[in-house]
C-alpha cells in the first residue's frame, strides 16, 4: 500500500485520478475510508488528482506520542503536498480535519486554492457552541453503552479524558467494548489514547479568530441540518469573505456517513462551480 | 477465473491479514466486518492487496461506496468474490 515519509513519520495515502490536486482530510478517531464509503474519492477523481491520507495516530499511519494540534497536522498536510508534488490544492476536511484544512490555509495561503469545511467546530469559536449537543460524543457514548460500558458525561467535552476511561476499563468490560467496536477499531482507539491527540484537539494552536477571519479562499461550509455546530456554520457564512453555506438534510455531525449521497453531491457541485475560476487564473 | 479460485485467493490473503481475530474457515458466508472483525480502513487496504495480487486496477471505490449506503455496512466474502469475478 502507498506510504509516504513526511515530517519523519510514515503516512498511509491513497490516490486516484488525474488533474488539479485535491486533498481529503478525515476527522479525529476516523480514517481515510470515510472518503471511499461516501464515494467522494471516486467522484472527485473524475476531475482531480485526489489524495486521501490517514492522519498521524490514525488508520495505517504512524502513531507518534505527541504533535496532534491543528498546526502540527497542517504541517503534515503541507509536507504531504510536497511529497506528492502538489504546489497548490483544494482541501476538503471533515470535523477536526476541516480545522486542519483551515489551519493549512493560514500557514500557507498561496498553496490552498479552496476549502471545504465539513462540520468543524473551532476551539477559537468555542464561545458560540453548546458542546453538550456534540452529536459525535453522544453517538459514541451510546455505542459504548450498548457494549456495556458507561462513559461519564462529566468530561464529555474532553476526548483526552474519554480515552483515559476506555484505557482503564477492566478486562470483562474491555471484552464487551471490543465486541462492539471490533478488535482493530478498539486497538486503534487505545493506541490513539496513548497520545496527546485528545488534549491537542482542544487548543487553538495559533488558529485564532483573527486568523480565521482573514482567510480569503473560496470556502464551502458543509454542515448537517441537525449539526450540533450550526452556530459555527452561521458565523463562518456571515463573517468570512467568500464562504458559502450548504446544509445536508437528515444529518447531524457525520453527514458523509449519515447522508452520503447528499453530502457527496453537494461537495461535487461546489467543486465544479470553481472550475471556471481555475481556468482564468 | 472461477469464483472458487478467487475465494481461495481471498481466503489466503485474509489468513495473513494484520489485526484479524477470526480463526474459523473463511467461506462465502463469512462477513468482513461482523465475523472477521475488520474495519472499513482494512477493506481499503485489502482492496490494494488484491489489486497487487491480480496486477490490475479494480473498481474498489464503487464497491466501498455501495457498502457505505448499506444499512448494515457489511460485506460477505461471497459478495466480494462475485465482485472480483465480474471485474477480473
Amino acid at each position: 500500500m502507498p506510504r509516504l515519509k513526511v515530517n519523519g513519520l510514515t503516512f498511509h495515502i491513497q490516490q486516484a485520478g488525474e488533474g488539479p490536486d485535491l486533498i481529503l482530510i478525515h476527522g479525529l478517531t476516523g480514517d481515510l475510508s470515510i472518503w471511499f464509503l461516501c464515494k467522494a474519492m471516486t467522484e472527485l477523481s473524475r476531475s482531480h488528482r485526489v489524495t486521501a491520507f490517514d492522519l498521524r495516530g490514525h488508520g495505517y499511519s504512524d502513531v507518534p506520542p505527541t504533535g496532534y494540534t491543528s498546526r502540527d497536522q497542517a504541517e503534515d498536510v503541507l509536507g504531504l503536498m510536497d511529497a506528492v508534488g502538489a504546489r497548490q490544492a483544494k482541501l476538503v476536511g471533515h470535523s477536526f480535519g476541516a480545522v486542519i484544512a483551515l489551519h493549512t490555509a493560514v500557514l500557507a495561503p498561496e498553496r490552498v486554492e479552496a476549502l471545504v469545511l465539513s462540520d468543524p467546530y473551532f476551539p477559537a469559536l468555542r464561545h458560540l457552541e453548546d458542546l453538550s449537543r456534540w452529536g459525535h460524543w453522544e453517538a459514541f457514548q451510546k455505542e459504548a453503552a450498548d457494549a456495556g460500558v458507561s462513559l461519564s458525561s462529566e468530561h464529555w467535552y474532553d476526548i483526552g479524558k474519554f480515552f483515559n476511561q476506555v484505557m482503564h476499563l477492566d478486562e470483562a468490560k474491555l471484552l464487551q467494548f471490543r465486541q462492539a467496536v471490533g478488535l482493530p477499531g478498539m486497538n486503534r482507539l487505545l493506541r490513539l489514547g496513548t497520545t496527546t491527540a485528545g488534549d491537542d484537539s482542544k487548543v487553538e494552536a495559533g488558529l485564532t479568530l483573527e486568523k480565521i477571519l482573514a482567510v480569503r479562499q473560496p470556502i464551502l461550509a458543509l454542515y448537517g441540518d441537525g449539526s450540533p455546530f450550526l452556530s459555527t456554520a452561521e458565523y463562518l457564512a456571515s463573517h468570512l469573505a467568500s464562504c458559502r453555506q450548504v446544509l445536508i438534510p437528515n444529518s447531524q455531525h457525520r453527514a458523509p456517513e449519515e447522508n452520503p449521497e447528499a453530502f457527496t453531491s453537494a461537495l461535487i457541485s461546489w467543486v465544479e462551480s470553481l472550475a471556471p475560476m481555475e481556468v482564468t487564473r | 477465473m472461477t469464483e472458487p479460485e478467487i475465494l481461495n485467493d481471498v481466503a489466503r490473503i485474509l489468513a495473513d491479514f494484520q489485526g484479524r481475530e477470526y480463526l474459523g474457515t473463511i467461506d462465502r458466508e463469512t462477513r468482513f466486518f461482523a465475523d472477521l472483525g475488520l474495519a472499513s480502513i482494512d477493506a481499503v487496504v485489502l482492496g490494494e492487496m488484491l489489486q497487487d495480487h491480480y496486477g490490475r486496477p479494480l473498481p474498489f471505490g464503487e464497491l466501498m461506496g455501495e457498502i457505505g449506503r448499506r444499512e448494515d455496512r457489511d460485506l460477505t466474502i461471497g459478495e466480494l468474490t462475485a465482485f472480483l469475478s465480474r471485474s477480473l
